[in-house]
């Protein structure tokens, strides 16, 4: 009888998680039978209608009664509802012409959000690329293996929680209006009202996250978080564990990009501070130079300190070895591929075709790419007399990172002068990390992610002109600065206060991301250790992590698989 | 019979092969390897950190001919593979114990 004891006291953990797993699975649809408030529309049949039409001046169709006596344009508002009532009235048809009207904006931006998602996705490839050609041949397997888990196990930690620690809020104060709202997204775990810090709704996206908006929003915000996910692959490769990899990504999908995305995107603190202390827009970060790419390239700064520099790396008077790349033209197609889906990730950032800023955002992060490759390889040859090919993609990159955050809000030529900037800031960051800092980066995502995340996020606080972000975090929706209609503006354009703002939430964003990465794997390590053993570094990771080298035929024994009569004892 | 061994810039392939087979030299085998003579190796910088270059890409071809032969097929080799630049490579020559053709199990010269 005592063996049997002895299993059920081992089981209980594990029978408690499962019966917690399960409670949530269930309170989220049963909540939402009995509750009043707004239901989850799966089938995406209620979706869309005349309160979601919308003219290109962004006034909605559907004229709202003014519900307060004392403001000083209540009579005019006034009189517009009730000249709306009477037109209604006359004109049925045109009331459900304009339900038809509303549904098909937001089909079209389901549709645009969905297709931009895809191509974010497609960036998982590129990158994959970039980083196998970056790298040795011996370990080209696993480069290849590192980014094709990270897409897995991290969108399954996002499934679980990390999608609702983001967006279980984000009705109250970030609602995608362009995808319908989601309203059953309106939940706060951790803070309330201009003051959240994690989301509590949406669980296995099940219960008010089955939703067809909702889902839609999830599509096009995984493949974000799985961008901030392979980022770290970059700095970690040819010497991590395949365990303690796995571990990065589920950290990463469950719990470190999610909670700074709530505070930026999900309606969280940092976005209200221009509602709750005045701050200018709040943090504002279009499409995630800091979001994304600063949490992912400064949570790939702490794990490559912890895991300390590639054997050989550096020799006894601590100067750097080159250990050059295999695959160059891998470098070259994955960078294309990168910002190819980019086209992607920053148009796609205004979840819907029916703001009409896209091409200029598309634009913009064209413009940055370029002018980021061609200052990296003019700094570089003013450097070393030849312009480096990885340098150049790196420095497209770093274009690319930079005009992430201020693509919406700032004009071409800006665009150009942040590329340029970014160009340089990798060049100089390259180099800083792998001489001064010797923190072992073989792909550069520090200073292509880190470093340049921060510096499109200040980038905001100088260029952004004002002509586009109205209402922005709800700040100056009828006016800002003195001005109808103006955006979220700069330094250069007369806001002091967002210049400040930015530099406050990039750098949290840094402290944020290293700090919370380097204390939880610091404990992973010292408990067991994250980096494989000398033997298994020095022959290369594909064949002792996955029993399969990338290129057989270099080794004699494989030159001619098949034609082997017997193995040899 | 002897073996000659000749170290050679891997683009002077094709016109050594040209002149032996001209001279009536039947087979040879060929190795692609790294080499390096008396010139010194040269620096190149990778992403900013300098690394040594010293052993450059040659090619080895190994050719059997009989003694009658050595002093033409010498000669053949070097004129084609020479550039007057460094690194053109070197010539050994030395002495086969026995050859035999696998095929037909023939040895000696008529093997060659």
């Amino acid at each position: 009888m005592s063996h049997v004891s002895r299993r059920h006291t081992r089981d209980w953990p594990l029978k408690v998680a499962a019966a917690i797993l399960f409670a949530q699975m269930i309170t989220g649809p049963v909540a939402l039978a009995f509750a009043d408030g707004p239901q989850a529309d799966p089938a995406g049949i209620s979706t869309g209608d005349k309160t979601t039409a919308f003219d290109a001046g962004g006034n909605a169709f559907v004229v709202s009664e003014p519900t307060d006596k004392n403001a000083p344009d209540y009579a005019k508002r006034k009189k517009a509802f009730d000249e709306f009532q009477a037109q209604a009235a006359k004109e049925p048809l045109a009331m459900k012409l304009a339900d038809d009207v509303g549904h098909l904006r937001i089909s079209t931006n389901f549709s645009w959000t969905l297709l931009t998602g895809y191509l974010v996705l497609f960036m998982q490839a590129g990158f994959a690329l970039l980083t196998c050609g970056l790298v040795r041949k011996k370990n080209a397997g696993h480069l290849m293996m590192l980014n094709f888990a990270a897409y897995v196990f991290a969108f399954l930690a996002y499934y679980v929680c990390g999608f609702a620690f983001q967006y279980g809020a984000t009705a109250i104060n970030a609602a995608p209006t362009n995808l319908g709202g989601t309203p059953t997204l309106d939940r706060f775990l951790i803070g309330s009202g201009l003051w959240g810090f994690l989301g509590g709704k949406g669980f296995f996206l099940s219960g008010p996250a089955y939703d067809a908006g909702s889902l839609c929003l999830t599509l096009f915000e995984v493949v974000f978080m799985e961008t901030a996910g392979y980022i770290i692959i970059g700095a970690i490769c040819e010497r991590i564990t395949f365990w303690a990899f796995i571990l990065c990504e589920l950290f990463m999908g469950a719990i470190l990009y999610p909670m700074f995305g709530c505070w930026v995107w999900g309606g969280g603190w940092l976005s209200q501070l221009g509602q709750s202390m005045g701050f200018g827009h709040g943090y504002v970060d279009f499409a995630g130079s800091t979001v994304v790419h600063g949490v992912g390239g400064f949570a790939a700064m702490a794990l490559a300190v912890i895991l300390g520099p590639r054997l050989g790396k550096y020799g006894p008077d601590g100067k750097p070895r080159a250990f050059p790349a295999h695959n160059l033209a891998f470098v070259v197609i994955g960078t294309f591929i990168l910002l190819f889906g980019w086209m992607g990730f920053n148009p796609g950032s205004t979840l819907g075709a029916s703001d009409l800023r896209i091409s200029v955002i598309a634009v913009n992060t064209n413009l940055s790419a370029v002018a980021g490759s061609a200052s990296a390889m003019l700094l570089w040859y003013f450097l070393f007399g030849k312009p480096d090919i990885s340098m150049a993609c790196n420095g497209m990159l770093a274009g690319l990172v930079a005009i992430t955050a201020p693509c919406a809000f700032v004009s071409p030529n800006s665009a150009v002068i942040i590329g340029i900037l970014a160009g340089m800031l990798v060049d100089l960051g390259v180099l800083f990390n792998e001489r001064v800092l010797k923190v072992d980066d073989p792909c550069g995502a520090v200073s292509v992610h880190g470093y340049c995340g921060w510096l499109g996020a200040v980038c905001v606080g100088i260029f952004a002109d004002g002509t586009y972000g109205a209402g922005w975090n709800g700040v100056g929706a009828t006016s800002y600065l003195g001005a109808v209609g103006q955006g979220v503006t700069g330094l250069l354009y007369g806001d002091y206060r967002q210049f400040f703002t930015q530099i406050g939430g990039a750098t949290l964003m840094a402290i944020y991301a290293f700090g919370v990465t380097y204390a939880a794997f610091s404990l992973v390590n010292a408990m067991r250790s994250i980096r494989v053993s000398k033997e298994v570094e020095l022959e290369g990771l594909d064949v002792p992590q996955f029993g399969l080298p990338a290129y057989p035929e270099d080794r004699v024994e494989l030159l001619a698989p098949g034609s082997q009569v017997q193995a040899r004892a | 019979m002897k073996r000659i061994d000749a170290v050679i810039k891997p683009f002077k392939l094709d016109e050594v092969k040209d002149s032996l087979t001209a001279l009536g030299v039947t087979g040879m085998t060929v190795f692609e390897t790294q080499g390096f003579g008396r010139q010194k190796g040269h620096a190149e910088l990778y992403r900013g950190t300098e690394y040594t270059v010293e052993f450059q890409p040659k090619i080895l071809i190994s050719v059997l001919v009989v003694e009658d032969l050595v002093e033409p097929v010498v000669k053949a080799i070097s004129d084609a593979a020479r550039t007057g630049n460094v690194g053109d490579g070197k010539i050994f020559v030395s002495s086969i114990d026995d050859v035999i053709r696998i095929r037909t199990g023939e040895r000696g010269h008529d093997a060659i």
